[in-house]
């Protein structure tokens, strides 16, 4: 894939990241419109409920003012016609209870302008009749019972125009009632349909989603199919890398034990006949005595110089060499042998290594007047134990030999569990070493500081080697008269795979 | 020691100056034994195999021999000898530079007799040579069957 159509497809797959995340809350303000609306449409019928049972109650209230006012009228009729008192009592207590209905009329529809408007002109009418009744009752009282009177009583007209004045006014609140029953079934059916618009919606909203969702999930199982490929490449890669090193590193330490042992052959000649030299020499020192002794004048100064200085001067010279080179070769040799010995991983305990060790050196560290700490909590780890111990004998007895004189020495190892490997550590108080001479220090044949000790420079160059085959690493962290921290990092597990047969 | 007077001594060293050596500490410890040096397994198989005079045919004979060699490997020759019924109980001494453990015990394992490494260091070369000259002066090497 090229990084234009990389990019391109970043910025589509961004594009189109934008459009989900839009759908979606599109679709969320959508539920929320609905249900908000559908709220509102809720609160608006408890409302119009209540104007509908207010309509009813005013509706009551005008027949019950109606029936009252019937009522008067006929216990008036009934007294003109039997003048009997408990007609007119009747007549009196409905008349009383018709003015209170009409009172609460009034009360219920101060907002209706409509009805107050009718009730302005039903009051003077009802007082009319009101006034007609006690007139005609009391004048019937008085002796009077013309029955014809009556019918040109201002009562009777007026309870028909009341009669009819109540009618206007149910149907005034009918009309009302009608009004508010269509908005609220404009209401309603606006409701139905934003449901009907929002269910659509939201139908779409989660096809969408669904569609969305679906592609993203085969998108990322593509992904996660060529990544479980790339991996599976990955491992094979690694395999043949380790192979290879594996190869490389096998074929340095045949190299290494093949110079190193060729070396010993003509090392054992030079050596050798350079005894043999030096043995020679001997009877031409005999010689030379007796010339010395017998004819001085044969004796010249070259042959007493040759015989007597530079031949056993010589020897000396190549001797030394002859012994440095074979201590050199032996090394190379027993490095090289430690990298083809085959390695059997088994739980080690450090604390006892460690102890161990520390009791190998005791006299030397009591001749010192040093102090080997073991920390008790050394975690155990699962690797060879034969190099663990020459890895950790080596580091404490570099301690040992690099103490700062004068002071007590003081030496501690110390280690942790750190996330799938053991870091141990080996620290001392010791005239340290320049951060520059670091990396020089584990180099073969290489030391650094004052040369004061005997030595090769093998100890650490042997550790790492040994750190290395067990999949660890060494690192030293040190100033100069600081002291020096030698840190070992271990696999907790050494798996015996990466072990030359 | 007359009786070991006419054991041969087959010295197969591809290193002169390591032969020249050997052969004088064997002389220094006293041993007068003949000396044949061979400096490549070639010519040694030969010769103890198929030479007249060589152990085969005539023995008996005593065997020191180096493991490194220009044309085969020592333990090649080693387990020839060892595997050949006229030469098997000849004695064969490893006397090389090799002190690598897998090898000296394949060298045991094959038959040899003994394993000396050569030591570096001079002095000690000459001394186990020495030595290696008195042992070889109490040896008891057997005769070869249908020798004739």
């Amino acid at each position: 894939m090229t990084a234009d159509a990389t990019r391109l497809q970043i910025r589509s797959e961004r594009l189109f990241n934008g459009l989900v995340v839009g759908i979606v809350v599109a679709g969320f303000l959508t539920l929320v419109g609905v249900a908000g609306y559908g709220l509102y449409v809720m609160g608006q019928n408890v409302t119009f409920t209540r104007w509908v049972s207010h309509t009813y109650e005013v509706e009551g209230a005008i027949s019950d003012f109606l029936i009252l006012d019937e009522r008067t009228e006929t216990a008036r009729r009934g007294y003109l016609l039997s003048h009997d008192e408990v007609f007119a009592q009747s007549a009196a207590r409905t008349s009383q209870r018709a003015a209170r209905a009409l009172d609460r009329i009034g009360a219920l529809t101060p907002d209706n302008p409509a009805q107050q408007a009718f009730l302005a002109r039903m009051r003077p009418l009802f007082a009319q009749q009101q006034q007609a009744v006690i007139v005609s009752m009391a004048f019937a009282r008085a002796g009077h019972s013309d029955s014809s009177q009556f019918y040109h009583d201002s009562g009777v007209e007026a309870t028909r125009l009341i009669r009819r004045l109540a009618e206007q006014m149910t149907e005034e609140e009918t009309r009302l009632l009608r009004l508010r029953n269509a908005a609220q079934e404009a209401a309603l059916d606006q409701l139905l349909w934003i449901a009907v618009a929002g269910g659509v919606l939201l139908v779409f909203v989660a096809t969408g989603s669904t569609l969305v969702i679906l592609r993203y999930t085969r998108q990322l199982n593509r992904s996660q199919r060529e990544l479980a490929q790339l991996n599976a490449g990955l491992e094979d890669q690694v395999a043949t890398r380790t192979a290879d090193l594996q190869r490389a590193n096998e074929e340095i330490q045949r190299f290494a034990y093949i110079v190193s042992h060729d070396l010993r052959s003509p090392l054992v000649n030079v050596m050798g006949f350079t005894s043999e030299l030096e043995a020679a020499a001997k009877p031409l020192g005999v010689l030379l005595e007796r010339a010395e002794a017998e004819a001085p004048q044969i004796v010249s100064e070259d042959a007493r110089a040759a015989v007597r200085t530079d031949l056993p001067e010589s020897i000396g010279f190549i001797r030394t060499s002859t012994q440095k080179m074979d201590r050199l070769i032996n090394a190379i040799l027993q490095l090289s042998r430690q990298g083809r010995r085959v390695l059997t991983p088994e739980p080690v305990d450090m604390v006892r290594v460690a102890q161990g060790i520390a009791d190998n050196l005791k006299h030397r560290s009591q001749e010192l007047g040093a102090e080997i700490e073991i920390a008790p909590d050394l975690p155990v780890v699962i690797s060879d134990r034969l190099a663990l111990e020459q890895i950790f004998s080596n580091l404490v007895e570099n301690a040992l030999k690099y103490l700062k004189p004068g002071r007590p020495g003081r030496i501690a190892v110390t280690g942790q569990h750190q996330g799938g490997r053991m870091v141990y550590e080996v620290r001392d108080n010791g005239r340290g070493i320049d951060p520059k001479d670091h990396d020089r220090v584990f180099d073969l044949f290489r030391r650094a500081g004052l040369q004061d000790q005997p030595g090769e420079g093998i100890g650490l160059a042997h550790v790492r080697a040994l750190a290395y085959r067990l999949g660890g690493t060494v690192t030293c962290q040190s100033a100069l008269d600081q002291g020096a921290t030698f840190r070992v990092s271990l696999p907790a597990r050494l798996s015996i795979q990466g072990s030359a047969s | 020691m007359s009786e070991q007077r006419h054991v041969t001594i087959v010295m197969i060293e591809d290193d002169d100056g390591h032969a020249r050596l050997i052969e004088r500490n064997i002389r220094r410890a006293g041993i007068s034994n003949e000396i044949r040096h061979f400096a490549d397994g070639a010519s040694a198989l030969h010769y103890l195999e198929n030479d007249n005079t060589g152990p085969a045919l005539n023995g008996p004979a005593l065997v020191l021999l180096d493991l490194n060699l220009p044309d085969m490997s020592g333990i090649d020759i080693l387990a020839r000898v060892k595997s050949n019924d006229r030469l098997k109980r000849t004695p064969v001494v490893v006397l090389t530079t090799t002190d690598d453990k897998v090898e000296i015990q394949r060298c045991y394992d094959l038959g040899c007799n003994v394993y000396i490494t050569k030591p570096v260091n001079y002095e000690s070369f000459a001394d186990a040579i020495r030595q290696l000259g008195l042992f070889l002066s109490v040896i008891q090497v057997p005769e070869v069957e249908g020798n004739g």
